[in-house]
């Protein structure tokens, strides 16, 4: 690696040291047990985990996935163990690792959220908390939030009296409009975002004349959500002062590079994981590689670059 | 044993009518057990996520997977040549419980559901249970010689819906009158449709005997994402990871009705 060597990886977001800059996207590497057989999680930047809601939730019914060109639709419906099991049994197992990890907190009122944002901050386990109020799979406390931001301002700025750790927002990448969603966020306390979710979407199998998903609808995620990725952070970068975490279909280096320079601080990936449990690690290197061949010593001196260069 | 992620090279490919049997070289230490599967990338055509593939052979340096071509992941799979080179995660998820008191074992098996139960007849013959493999398909060609091969090592009982080979019917057609569960174990892999007549034809009491290997779509074969959801009994409402808790459940364990529904 001799000519990389003088490149740093490390960043800092919200305050967070990462040793680099890859995070794994919420509810695409588990709660990190079952991609611990064929991952060192400590090659992680960061650890975004499954959803997280009060009570156990069971999730949508199947066909929960469909592939499409460049894209996978999904429609989990935020299945998870609830609060109790994830603070006894996972969360005390993450901590083990050199690793920080977000929280990702959903709900199907405010008192939920609050509720479970509260506990896992008061847990002193988790870096932040990552509030997903853009879950496509579920009606109320996910699309509804992300359409009316005096709302979602409300439910964050409660969250925010009870949680003491950073507490990052995850917005949907079609929003009413990324800068006013975003400013109310920002106003309502939040110390950074998330961006993007998936996209509301939908298949049908035309043989059968039935829908592909046994949800209806779900999300898209993977390449084919990229470009739209990159127009979320930009637009919200230019909008407010707050630090970026991109994610949507990243799926090279150069998908990474693309989201640091559009404004994120730090990126996630997210479906490749699915396919490669080993992306991350892989995606570290070649970032190595293309600072060191582009002559960036640091992974900050790309973030923001393009409003830097004078592109509005 | 935890599932290896390696890159391999195809030895062999054998073509048997609509599908083609992929031998290849497997690492040190690969171990599967019967039922469980692995997930093989198939480039392409914007094609982003591995294909489950049940182990159909395994022979200490190599193993192999018998694939049905269904679409394009399937199709790319079955054009790959000896010399190329395979991406695979495995050996994946829960197999077959090959313990039981009943001496005599039937496997049913509905098109390509027959590949996870060649490999369980190999290892139940060599505990030293009788195993016989019933297979049923649309017609007697479908599948090439593959059943000639298949009848030189287990007592095959086939099943054509054209009559064109074996009996004329469905697999169940085939199976031993009365044979409702006591005295056999059932091991199954098959359609949906399948899977589901034989259930009701065993339940209730036949339930505890069978063991199925269920399909399911699938993105990580880890556990992780939770998209290969099969509805069980207990607790009521819940899913299980076909791929990681699964593929194969108990005949107890599922929650019939749901999967009916969800057909
Ligand atoms: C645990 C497990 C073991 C399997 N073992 C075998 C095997 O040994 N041999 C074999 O030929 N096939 C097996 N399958 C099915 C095989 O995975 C699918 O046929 C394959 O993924 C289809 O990919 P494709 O790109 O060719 O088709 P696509 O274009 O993706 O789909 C074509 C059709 O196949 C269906 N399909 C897609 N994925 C699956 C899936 N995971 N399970 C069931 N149906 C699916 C689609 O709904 C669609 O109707 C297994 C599936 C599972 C879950
Ligand atoms: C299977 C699956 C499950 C997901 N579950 C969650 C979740 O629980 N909470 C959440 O905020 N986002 C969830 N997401 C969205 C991802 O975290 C990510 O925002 C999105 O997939 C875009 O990134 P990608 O294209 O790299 O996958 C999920 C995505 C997938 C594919
Ligand atoms: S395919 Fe991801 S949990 Fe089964």
């Amino acid at each position: 690696m001799g000519t990389a060597e003088g490149v740093d990886l490390r960043v800092e977001i919200a305050g967070i040291p990462l040793k680099n800059p890859f995070l794994a996207c919420s509810g695409t590497f588990g709660n990190g047990r079952e991609m611990s057989e064929l991952v060192d999680l400590e090659a992680l930047g960061g650890l975004m985990t499954k959803a997280v809601t009060l009570e156990p939730c069971a999730g949508n019914p199947p066909p929960r996935l469909w592939e499409t060109r460049w894209g996978m639709l999904n429609s989990i419906g935020l299945e998870n163990k609830g609060l109790e099991r994830f603070l006894s049994e996972d969360l005390p197992w993450l901590s083990g690792f050199d690793l920080p990890v977000w929280v990702n907190v959903a709900g199907f009122s405010v008192r939920e959220y609050v509720e479970v944002a509260s506990a896992v901050s008061r847990s002193g386990l988790a870096a932040a908390v990552e509030l997903n109020i853009s879950c496509p799979n579920v009606e109320r406390g996910g699309a509804h939030f992300s359409r009316h931001p005096g709302e979602t301002a409300g439910l964050v700025a409660r969250v925010r009296e009870v949680v003491d750790i950073p507490l990052f927002v995850k917005l949907p990448p079609l929003t009413v409009g990324m800068g006013e969603m975003a400013r109310a966020v920002a106003e309502a306390g939040a110390d950074g975002l998330s961006l993007v979710n998936t996209i509301p979407a939908m298949a049908v199998d035309v043989e059968r004349a039935c829908p592909r998903l046994g949800n209806v609808t779900g999300g898209l995620s993977g390449p084919a959500l990229h470009p739209v990725a990159v127009h979320a952070v930009w637009e919200a970068s230019g909008s407010v002062d707050l630090p970026v975490i991109g994610m949507g279909g990243v799926w090279s280096c150069s998908d990474a590079v693309e989201l640091f320079m559009a404004g994120a601080g730090a990126v996630a990936v997210g479906t490749l994981n699915l396919v490669e449990p080993r992306a991350v690690p892989r995606l570290v290197e070649e970032l190595r590689g293309f600072m060191s061949a582009n002559g960036y010593l640091t992974v900050t001196e790309m973030v923001g670059l393009l409003r830097r260069k004078g592109w509005r | 044993m935890p599932p290896l992620l390696f890159k391999t090279t195809l030895l062999e490919r054998r073509d048997y009518g609509c599908a083609s049997e992929l031998v290849f070289r497997v690492p040190p230490g690969f171990q599967p057990h019967p039922g469980q599967f692995l997930h093989i990338l198939c480039d392409g055509e914007g094609r982003l996520l591995r294909r489950p593939f049940s182990v159909f052979g395994h022979n200490g340096r190599s193993a192999s997977v018998l694939v049905r071509e269904v679409g394009g992941g399937s199709a790319w799979l079955r054009r790959r040549m000896p010399g190329d080179e395979l991406d695979v995660l495995g050996p994946l998820g829960r197999g077959f419980d090959l313990d039981g008191e009943e001496e005599e074992a039937l496997l049913i098996a509905g098109g390509a559901g027959v590949a996870p139960l060649v490999y369980l007849g190999q290892r139940l013959r060599e505990r030293g249970v009788r195993a016989t493999l019933f297979w049923g398909m649309e017609s007697g060609k479908e599948y090439g010689t593959l059943p000639e091969r298949l009848g030189e090592e287990i007592d095959l009982r086939l099943a054509t819906t054209d009559g064109s080979r074996g009996k004329r019917g469905t697999v169940l057609d085939l199976l031993p009158c009365g044979s409702s569960g006591a005295g056999f174990r059932y091991y199954a892999c098959g359609p949906r449709p399948m899977l589901l007549s034989l259930a009701s034809r065993l339940a209730p009491g036949g339930l505890s005997s069978l063991q199925v290997s269920v399909e399911e779509r699938m993105a990580c074969g880890l556990g992780a994402c939770r998209g290969c959801a099969v509805p069980v009994a207990d607790p009521p409402g819940a899913y299980r990871a076909a791929c990681r808790e699964g593929p194969v459940f108990g005949g107890e364990e599922l929650d019939w009705e749901r999967l009916r529904v969800s057909t």
